[in-house]
């Protein structure tokens, strides 16, 4: 499933591009994001917890930057699993900034995301749907504390 | 992991307000499977079998029924008393999967799960129905349309449990038809349309549509059943309802079908599902 | 650990089982009883099926600790005497089994619609066969099979 948002953030290139290659600051962002951990050589390690409805599980994730082009780019590789291998996430994503004139900068980000295992097998529908809602989330959560 | 055997509403209320990690148990037929899945992991099971007042179908006083949490899906579909308009969940309760799961599954469990690509939410929401949800100190009745929150979400708040569905009477000579599109008989529906409808003299003088599968919930568009009122349910009018539905709808893409697909479902099954109501009306 | 009495193929058998235990894997695990066979696990496949106070159910998705005082029969409880039921020998002579492992749940089912029903149409079988899945038949024969029990008078 492909997860793509588009927003445009208050603030200038530089700071936002801060923000963004910042696992501290980008953690809070993330819905149902608990922990994350630089582990070293542009790695980090994430726990999100992810819930439907009555199904809540824990997803540990591994996020490696695999390229980046500052301010404006960066290429990243996401591996992860829920309930000790029941399923198994595997994501690939670009970022890219761009200045949008009036000190404001334009985020575009866009993952090509796959989940295999139990979750992709009960709700696969309802997991792209949840994808797209906390990407919004994401954007928004993002916005608002990049422009503080 | 603990399993209760309540012997009335008040003691399975006080149970689950004991422990917010209990569930209560009612056919098992989607939660037992999710348990077997690990997709859940309750602390303890507080089984509703025992529960005498969740088991009667009753007539109200004012024509309408009131259906105990814990009818089953094949004591559903053998009701005669949902007739009329009524109807669309008898029918809805005989296309849930297979023999097996109707001897099991029940109304409340399915209502409590809130799967809108199930089928009794689309067809409550036609049949105008109230979801009669009791916690440990009230008791409420709220509209099908406002129980169905997003995909398997409710509006169950802590400690609370479905304890009836409450059918309002139906309108004179209203029929009700559940008209499902699935890959096999009993599947999940790719797409479904529940109607109720009625006719005078060759007019649609009453009609509540809602869709299943379309949407985090079950769709209904009172603006689409306004272009239905008042015609002869001739294509223009379909079309024209038909398209305001497709606003509203915000179907999943899974192995049942991409959401274009579903979409374009819409306007065929209404039409048939229309052409069916039609047929059975007096 | 509760301990639960089951009523077995007509024998009373108890055992303590932990509350997520499945019907089916008190049958199976517990009590040796590996007729009833598990694919899905989910209430799909019909694989498990018996019948529990005379309705076909997936053993599945019934708890063992729900079970207790009920009455279940499982395909080794179908015929009298360890000879089979009249619905397993049509289904041997209508040559419906081919691997075999849909067979008890298949079986089990049918013996539920003829005991209902018992002259159903092949439409009808159908419908009561809805829940059982075969990989291995095309069903063709397994609808013959219960047409042919009907024919010889029972279930």
């Amino acid at each position: 499933m492909i997860i793509e948002e588009t927003f445009t953030v208050d603030a200038p290139l530089d700071h936002v591009w801060e923000c963004i290659r910042d696992p501290a600051f980008v953690a809070p962002c993330v819905p149902g994001c608990q922990d994350v951990e630089d582990i070293g050589n542009g790695a980090y390690r994430a726990a999100v917890k992810v819930g439907i409805g009555p199904i809540k599980t824990m997803f540990k994730l591994e996020i490696e930057v695999l390229e980046e082009a500052p301010p404006g780019f960066a290429r990243i590789a996401t591996r992860g699993q829920e309930g000790t291998n029941a399923s198994r996430l595997t994501a690939k994503s670009e970022l890219t900034l761009s200045a949008a004139g009036d000190g404001e900068t334009k985020v575009h980000y866009k993952s090509d995301v796959q989940v295999v295992g139990r979750l992709a097998k009960f709700g696969l529908g309802i997991m792209k749907k949840k994808a797209k809602a906390l990407g919004a989330e994401f954007a928004e959560n993002f916005r608002v504390a990049a422009e503080s | 992991m603990e399993f209760h055997q309540p012997a009335n509403l008040d003691q399975a209320l006080a149970l689950l307000a004991a422990d917010p990690e209990a569930r209560p148990l009612a056919g098992g037929a989607t939660l037992v499977a999710m348990m077997n899945a690990e997709l859940v992991a309750p602390s303890a099971l507080v089984s509703l079998r025992g529960i005498d007042e969740l088991q009667t179908i009753e007539e109200t006083a004012e024509g309408g029924l009131r259906i105990g949490a814990m009818l089953s899906h094949a004591d559903l579909a053998g009701e005669a008393r949902l007739a009329g308009g009524h109807y669309v969940v008898r029918q809805a309760a005989a296309g849930i999967a297979h023999p097996a799961v109707r001897n099991i599954g029940t109304i409340g469990g399915a209502v409590a799960h809130g799967d809108p690509s199930s089928d009794l939410p689309a067809a409550l929401v036609a049949a105008d129905a109230a979801i009669e949800v009791t916690g440990p100190s009230a008791r409420r009745a709220v509209a099908a349309e406002d129980f169905f929150v997003d995909y398997l979400t409710t509006s169950l708040a802590e400690g609370e449990m479905v304890s009836a569905i409450l059918l309002p009477a139906q309108p004179e000579g209203a029929v009700g038809h559940y008209e499902k599109f699935a890959r096999v008989h009993g599947d999940y529906a790719t797409l479904s349309v529940a109607v109720v409808l009625a006719m005078k003299s060759g007019e649609c003088s009453f009609v509540r549509v809602a869709l299943g599968a379309a949407g985090p919930t079950p769709v209904r568009v009172p603006d689409a059943e306004a272009r239905l009122l008042g015609s002869a349910l001739d294509a223009q009018a379909v079309r024209a309802a038909s398209a305001l539905l497709i606003k509203a709808c915000d179907p999943m893409d899974d192995v049942r079908g991409s959401a274009e697909y579903r979409l374009m479902l819409v306007p065929r099954l209404l039409a048939r599902a229309l052409a069916a109501a039609q047929e059975g009306a007096p | 650990m509760i301990d639960i009495t089951l009523r077995v193929n007509g024998e009373d058998r108890t055992l303590g089982v932990p509350v997520p235990l499945t019907l089916l894997e008190a049958l199976r695990d517990d009590m040796r009883l590996t007729g009833t066979k598990n694919a899905c696990n989910q209430g799909v496949c019909g694989a498990c099926t018996i019948l529990l106070d005379g309705l076909p159910v997936n053993a599945c998705l019934i708890l063992a600790v729900s079970a207790a005082g009920r009455e279940i029969i499982t395909t080794e409880g179908l015929g009298e005497g360890g000879a089979l039921s009249l619905m397993q020998q049509a289904f041997v002579d209508a040559g419906a089994i081919q691997c075999g492992f849909c067979m008890s749940g298949m079986i089990v089912s049918a013996t539920a619609l003829l005991a209902e029903n018992p002259k159903p149409s092949r439409h009808e079988i159908r419908r009561a066969l809805a829940g059982n899945l075969c990989r291995c038949s095309g069903y063709v024969r397994v609808i013959d099979a219960v047409v042919l029990a009907s024919e010889r008078g029972g279930a």
